[in-house]
C-alpha cells in the first residue's frame, strides 16, 4: 500500500471526569483518494475520533500523521486550514453572504480577491448552484439542501487534500439526501479527495464508502474493510448485528445491472403470427413472452392464454410492461421492480428505451453467488498480503 | 427573476410592507411633537408669575436639556466601554467558574433604588457632575453586561465549531463570528441602559449635577405645578426620543442576513 494520507497511531481520548476513555488506542490508516466511513452505534466515539483528526478535540495520547507528517503537535489553526470540515448542522455564518462564507479559508490564506472570486464561482458550479444567482445571498435565503451544498463548497474552498464530514446529510429529508449523496459521489469522481465520513446509518455507509470502519464501544475497530467484504464476511457477531438482517439485500446495492449476464426471456415482434409466438414461448421454460415494437422497445407480456384469444389485436392484450430498469441501476433497484412485476421479471432497457435483457430471480441469485465468491477471494487475498507483509517485517 | 438576481439583498430587506414600515418610523416623532406642542400651547396660555417666568425661559430649559443629554451620553459611553469587554471576558472558557458570582453581584447593585445609589455616592464622596456620572454608570451597567453575555452565549455552537474547524483562531471566532452575531442583543442592552439613564439622570439635580431634574425639582420645591409639569413632559419626551433613535440604530447596525 502507498503511504496513507492519514495515519492514526494508538490514539486515545479521555474526557475529564469519565472513567472509560471515549476513544481507546485507535490505530488506522486512511488511504489517499478514498472515502472511509466511520460507522457505529451512537455513543461509540466515531464523531470524537473524527474530531481528533483536525484536533477540534485534542487527543490525550497517540499520534496523528497527515501526508506522512506528524501533526500531533502542529499549530491546530494551520492544520485545520489544510482539512475541509463539514458538520451536520452545516454552521454557515448567517451574517455573511454565500460568497463570503465560501471565501473564509482562502481569505485566511491570503488569496487575492480575484482569485477568491473565481474559486467561489467555480465551487458553486461544482455543487450545482448558479453563482450569479446565489453568490450574494445570505444563508437564511437558501433551502436546507442548498445550504448543505454551500457547506461542501466551503469545505472544498482551499482545495484541501483531506475532508472530514460528520453526518453531512443527516438533517436532510430522504429524497434530497439521496440526491445530495449521488451528487457528492459524482463530484468525488473528479476531485478524488481523501474523505473521512461519519454516519450512524449503515446503508449510507455502504453507499458512500470505499472502505467502512465499523466501530464499537470506545471507538474500537470491529472491522475495517471494503463494503462488499463487510457484508459477505462480517468479522463477528457485533458487525453482523450492526449490519442487520438485510445484509444480502444490502449487498445488492453494490452491484450494477450492467455488470451481470442478463436473463434470457423469449421475445417476439408485434407483427409476428400468434402460432410462431406460442411456439417460441413453449420452447422456453418461462410463463410469458415479451412483445417488442418495431423499434425494439418492450410493449407487453403475453401469457399462453392471451395468445389463445383470437379476437383482439396483439397490442391490446396481455400485461403492459411496467417494471423497467436501466443498465446503471443497482440489482436492488432491479429486484424491487421484479417483485412488482406480475411475470417475475424486470425488463432492462437502454437509454432510448430499447430492450437489452431481463433481470429475474435466476440473475439475482447468480449475481449474489458471484459476489459471495469474489468477497471471499478478496478477504483471503488481503489476509495473505497482511501475513506476508508481517513476515517481511 | 432578473431583478431578484441583481439585488438579492433587497429581498431580505423587506420583511414588512412599505406602509407599515414608514408608519413605524413616523409614529413616535409625531406623538412626541404633539405632546410638546400641547405643552407649549398650554404654557403660553397661562399667566406666569415671576418665579415661573425665570424657570421657563428657553435658555434655562435648553441648558438643562443639554446637561441632561451630557450626563446620559457620557455615562452610557462609559458603561459600554466597561461592560462590553467585561462581558466578553466573563464568557471566555477560563472565566466560566467566576462569571455567575460576578453577574450576581452586579445584579444586586442594580436592585438598590437609584436614588439611594446617587445619594450614597454623594455622601461618601462629594457633589457634582462626576459623581452623578459614576452613579449612572453603576446603575446602567447590568443590562449592558447581561445582554453582552447573553448575546455571546446564544451564538449557535455549530457556527463557532465550523469556524474553528476551518482554522479561524480563537480571536478570529470572537471578532468575526461571536461579536457580529451578538450585536442585536448587545444593542438591546445599550438601548435599555440609555432609557434607564434618561430617567435616573433626573435625580442628578439632588447632588447638584443639573439636568432636567432641576426644572422638575424647583417646580416641586417652590410649589409651581406648571414648572414641574414642563420638566416632567420634557424628561418623558427625551426618554421616548432616545429610545426611538436607539431603535433605529438597532435596525441599521444589525448585521445583514440575520
Amino acid at each position: 500500500m502507498t503511504e496513507a494520507m492519514i495515519r492514526l497511531e494508538q490514539l486515545t481520548k479521555r474526557f475529564p471526569g469519565q472513567s472509560e476513555p471515549a476513544v481507546e488506542e485507535l490505530s488506522m490508516e486512511i488511504p489517499e483518494g478514498e472515502i472511509v466511513v466511520l460507522v457505529g452505534p451512537s455513543g461509540c466515539g466515531k464523531t470524537t475520533t473524527m474530531k481528533l483528526i483536525n484536533r477540534i478535540i485534542e487527543p490525550s495520547s497517540g499520534r496523528i500523521f497527515l501526508e506522512g507528517e506528524d501533526v500531533t503537535a502542529a499549530d491546530p489553526d494551520q492544520l485545520r486550514r489544510r482539512i475541509g470540515y463539514v458538520i451536520q448542522q452545516i454552521g454557515l455564518f448567517p451574517h455573511r453572504t454565500i460568497h463570503d462564507n465560501i471565501a473564509t479559508v482562502p481569505k485566511l490564506l491570503g488569496w487575492s480577491d480575484d482569485k477568491i472570486r473565481a474559486r467561489v464561482d467555480e465551487l458553486l458550479e461544482t455543487v450545482g448552484l448558479d453563482p450569479s444567482r446565489y453568490r450574494d445571498r445570505y444563508p437564511k435565503e437558501l433551502s436546507g439542501g442548498q445550504r448543505q451544498r454551500v457547506g461542501v463548497a466551503r469545505a472544498l474552498s482551499a482545495d484541501p487534500p483531506v475532508m472530514l464530514m460528520d453526518e453531512p446529510f443527516g438533517a436532510i429529508d430522504p429524497i434530497t439526501r439521496d440526491r445530495l449523496q449521488n451528487e457528492f459521489l459524482r463530484v468525488q469522481e473528479d476531485i478524488r479527495k481523501t474523505i473521512v465520513f461519519v454516519t450512524h446509518d449503515i446503508d449510507e455507509a455502504i453507499k458512500m464508502g470505499d472502505r467502512i470502519a465499523i466501530l464499537g464501544e470506545r471507538s474500537v475497530i470491529a472491522q475495517y474493510d471494503r463494503p462488499e467484504v463487510i457484508l459477505s464476511q462480517p468479522a463477528d457477531g457485533f458487525v453482523e448485528d450492526f449490519i442487520g438482517s438485510g445484509a444480502s439485500l444490502k449487498r445488492l446495492n453494490l452491484a450494477r445491472v450492467r455488470d451481470y449476464e442478463l436473463g434470457d426471456w423469449p421475445t417476439g415482434r408485434v407483427d409476428e403470427e400468434r402460432p410462431t409466438l406460442l411456439a417460441k414461448l413453449r420452447a422456453s421454460d418461462k410463463g410469458a413472452i415479451l412483445i417488442l415494437d418495431a423499434e425494439g422497445r418492450p410493449q407487453r407480456w403475453l401469457r399462453p392464454r392471451d395468445l389463445q384469444r383470437p379476437d383482439a389485436s396483439l397490442s391490446d392484450i396481455g400485461l403492459v410492461v411496467e417494471a423497467k430498469v436501466e443498465p446503471q441501476a443497482t440489482l436492488a433497484d432491479a429486484l424491487n421492480e421484479l417483485v412488482r412485476s406480475r411475470v417475475g421479471s424486470a425488463v432492462v432497457v437502454d437509454k432510448s428505451g430499447v430492450y437489452a435483457g431481463t433481470v429475474d430471480m435466476d440473475v439475482i441469485m447468480t449475481a449474489a453467488e458471484a459476489m459471495r465468491k469474489a468477497a471471499r477471494a478478496d478477504a483471503r487475498a488481503s489476509m495473505d498480503a497482511e501475513s506476508s507483509a508481517g513476515q517481511v517485517r | 427573476m432578473s431583478a431578484d438576481v441583481q439585488t438579492p439583498a433587497a429581498v431580505a430587506d423587506q420583511p414588512v410592507a412599505p406602509g407599515q414600515g414608514l408608519w413605524r418610523y413616523l409614529a413616535m416623532p409625531c406623538f412626541v411633537a404633539v405632546a410638546l406642542g400641547a405643552l407649549y400651547l398650554y404654557v403660553s396660555s397661562q399667566e406666569l408669575d415671576r418665579i415661573e417666568a425665570v424657570r421657563l425661559t428657553p435658555e434655562f430649559i435648553a441648558a438643562s436639556t443639554v446637561r441632561h443629554l451630557y450626563l446620559v451620553g457620557v455615562s452610557t459611553v462609559l458603561v459600554i466601554l466597561i461592560a462590553v469587554p467585561l462581558g466578553i471576558l466573563l464568557t471566555r472558557p477560563f472565566a466560566r467558574r467566576v462569571s455567575p458570582s460576578i453577574v450576581a453581584v452586579t445584579s444586586t447593585a442594580q436592585s438598590v433604588p437609584s436614588i439611594g445609589v446617587v445619594v450614597l455616592l454623594a455622601l461618601f464622596f462629594n457633589l457634582g457632575v462626576r459623581i452623578a456620572i459614576v452613579a449612572l454608570v453603576v446603575y446602567a451597567f447590568v443590562p449592558v453586561l447581561r445582554n453582552t453575555m447573553v448575546g455571546l452565549q446564544q451564538v449557535d455552537e455549530s457556527v463557532m465549531e465550523a469556524g474553528r474547524g476551518m482554522g479561524l483562531t480563537k480571536r478570529g471566532v470572537l471578532t468575526q463570528i461571536e461579536l457580529p452575531l451578538s450585536v442585536p442583543v448587545m444593542l438591546a442592552g445599550v438601548r435599555t441602559a440609555l432609557v434607564i439613564n434618561v430617567g435616573t439622570a433626573a435625580i442628578a439635580t439632588l447632588i447638584n449635577a443639573g439636568g432636567l431634574g432641576d426644572v422638575i425639582y424647583t417646580g416641586l420645591v417652590q410649589n409651581r405645578t406648571i414648572v414641574t409639569l414642563t420638566g416632567a413632559v420634557l424628561t418623558g419626551s427625551l426618554a421616548l426620543m432616545v429610545d426611538y433613535i436607539a431603535g433605529i440604530a438597532e435596525d441599521v447596525l444589525r448585521p445583514k442576513g440575520l
